[in-house]
């Protein structure tokens, strides 16, 4: 088997079901140890509360927007790329097509998954300044709060240069890096497995644990009367 | 800044992990591994903002520090200890502001308070609460009020009520009434007037009610400050006795 066929084979499996099964575990372990060590959330376990408080952190409708809306709307931005781009790509719903599973569904105009591509790439690298430049954000911030930066603008970044095989930034990644060339297409699903792989052992679970987070204290706060 | 540590500190490793292991529940775990690192809590802290944004008092930097006292696995000096103490109790209220402000709801003031409850069962307490604590279990009530003098302070403030309004009583252990009251220990002990008061209140709107002579009649809870759980479940334990044991159909609370 080929280094690429790997990557397009097995690995993919690997990534996708670590991805999955990970994410499904993360969900499992808080749910056996809290049901021993976290009794008041079920006690007072309201549906009430829980999705009160899930949909106004889910959409804009908290008080960060009021706060802090300039990082708050980039962060909305960012996530809104990071989901719809990898799914609605035209080129990635075909792939689906003509995979064993034959699954279609709506893809975004190409122009859109540019742009789109651009805007987290230019977010991400405003994150990145951010950490450093702010006080308050560089002393909570970790090697690897940069390194899942990095993590999940890479298949965006190895993704527009692979579609823009005229522009200046393929020119110069194959000038200084000129097996580039030969795996453009193999190293844009590597960097998309990496970031499937981290999902479940990084900070990045948190797009499940979100979730969880939002019901315990959505249902603490509502409670006790507090805004949840 | 808290107060200085006087009691001498020994470091018990295997002690110090079988405290963090006690009270590691799956909301604590989740939130040591999601928390993003986002910097939104910052500036809703009273800490930060009054120490001219001082880094330092970052809500979720405070609330990592039990990340780091996890990881350590009790391996850990005097020098970090006497830092998570300073932490627990002089950089944080437990006023729950930053999770707000929290996209992911994280309890910031959960974890420090758990801080405390570590910090506590290496007995790293401040002197005050540490007092106060013992005064809980030998007395069941924060001031070491005796029950001879509390019945006491009772039957005087009665008597002096008795003569603004003829009448008007102070009941002890009223099987039966509709409402126990129950102080703040500093009521009988310094501001005994402010139990005349509220009897004053109570006769004119007729209320039915009394006061326990035994021990849970004191409201106040500062075992939980301490994170020291099992007392302040002792505490309220000594309340709900008290209730059930007059048959009142409610516990009210001195404001």
């Amino acid at each position: 088997m080929t280094f690429i066929s790997f990557v397009e084979g097995p690995l993919l499996w690997i990534a996708f079901l670590t991805f999955l099964i990970g994410s499904a575990l993360r969900l499992l372990f808080f749910i056996t140890l809290s049901t021993k060590k976290d009794k008041p959330v079920y006690r007072y376990f309201s549906f009430k509360w829980m999705s009160l408080s899930i949909l106004r952190w889910l959409l804009p409708l908290n008080v960060d927007i009021k706060k802090t809306p300039v990082f708050t709307i980039l962060g909305y931005v960012f996530h809104i790329c990071l989901l719809a781009v990898p799914i609605f790509y035209s080129a990635h719903v075909t792939l689906w097509q003509e995979s064993r599973f034959g699954w279609s569904w709506w893809q975004m105009p190409d122009h859109w998954a540019d742009w789109m591509t651009l805007a987290l790439i230019a977010i991400t690298l405003f994150f990145i300044i951010r950490r450093i430049a702010l006080a308050e954000v560089r002393i909570i911030t970790t090697a690897s709060d940069y390194l899942l930066l990095i993590v999940c603008a890479l298949p965006f970044i190895t993704g527009y240069i692979n579609t823009h095989p005229d522009g200046s930034a393929y020119a110069w990644v194959t000038s200084a890096l000129p097996m580039y060339g030969q795996y453009t297409t193999t190293i844009h699903i590597l960097t998309g497995e990496l970031m499937l792989i981290l999902i479940p052992f990084s900070k990045l679970s948190h797009w499940i644990l979100f979730f969880v987070s939002r019901s315990v204290i959505g249902i603490e706060f509502g409670r006790r009367n507090y805004s949840v | 800044m808290a107060e200085a540590q006087k009691q001498p500190l020994t470091i018990n490793p295997e002690s110090i992990r079988q405290a963090v292991d006690a009270r590691m529940n799956a909301r604590l775990k989740m939130w040591m591994r999601i928390c993003a690192h986002c910097g939104l809590c910052a500036d809703t802290c009273h800490f930060y903002t009054a120490k001219n944004n001082d880094p330092r008092m970052v809500p979720s930097f405070k609330a990592q520090k039990l990340k780091k006292l996890v990881q350590k696995k009790g391996r850990v000096d005097e020098k970090f200890m006497q830092e998570l103490y300073d932490t627990a109790y002089g950089e944080c209220t437990l006023c729950r502001r930053c999770t707000l402000y929290c996209p992911f709801g994280i309890d910031m003031a959960m974890m420090v308070a758990t801080l405390r409850g570590i910090l506590t069962s290496q007995g790293m307490t401040p002197e005050g609460l540490k007092a106060a604590i013992q005064n809980y279990l030998d007395t069941g009530n924060q001031m070491a009020v005796s029950e001879e003098d509390w019945v006491e302070t009772l039957k005087w403030m009665e008597e002096e009520l008795q003569e603004e309004l003829p009448g008007a009583t102070i009941p002890i252990d009223k099987k039966g009434a509709k409402i126990m009251y129950t102080v703040n220990a500093r009521e009988p002990k310094y501001y005994p007037q402010d139990i005349q008061l509220a009897a004053k209140i109570f006769h004119v709107v007729g209320e039915d009610w009394t006061f326990p002579s035994k021990p849970g009649w004191d409201d106040t809870n500062l075992a939980m400050f301490a994170g020291d759980i099992k007392t302040a479940g002792y505490i309220v334990k000594l309340i709900k006795d008290a209730a059930e044991e007059l048959q009142v159909q409610r516990v009210v609370v001195t404001e």
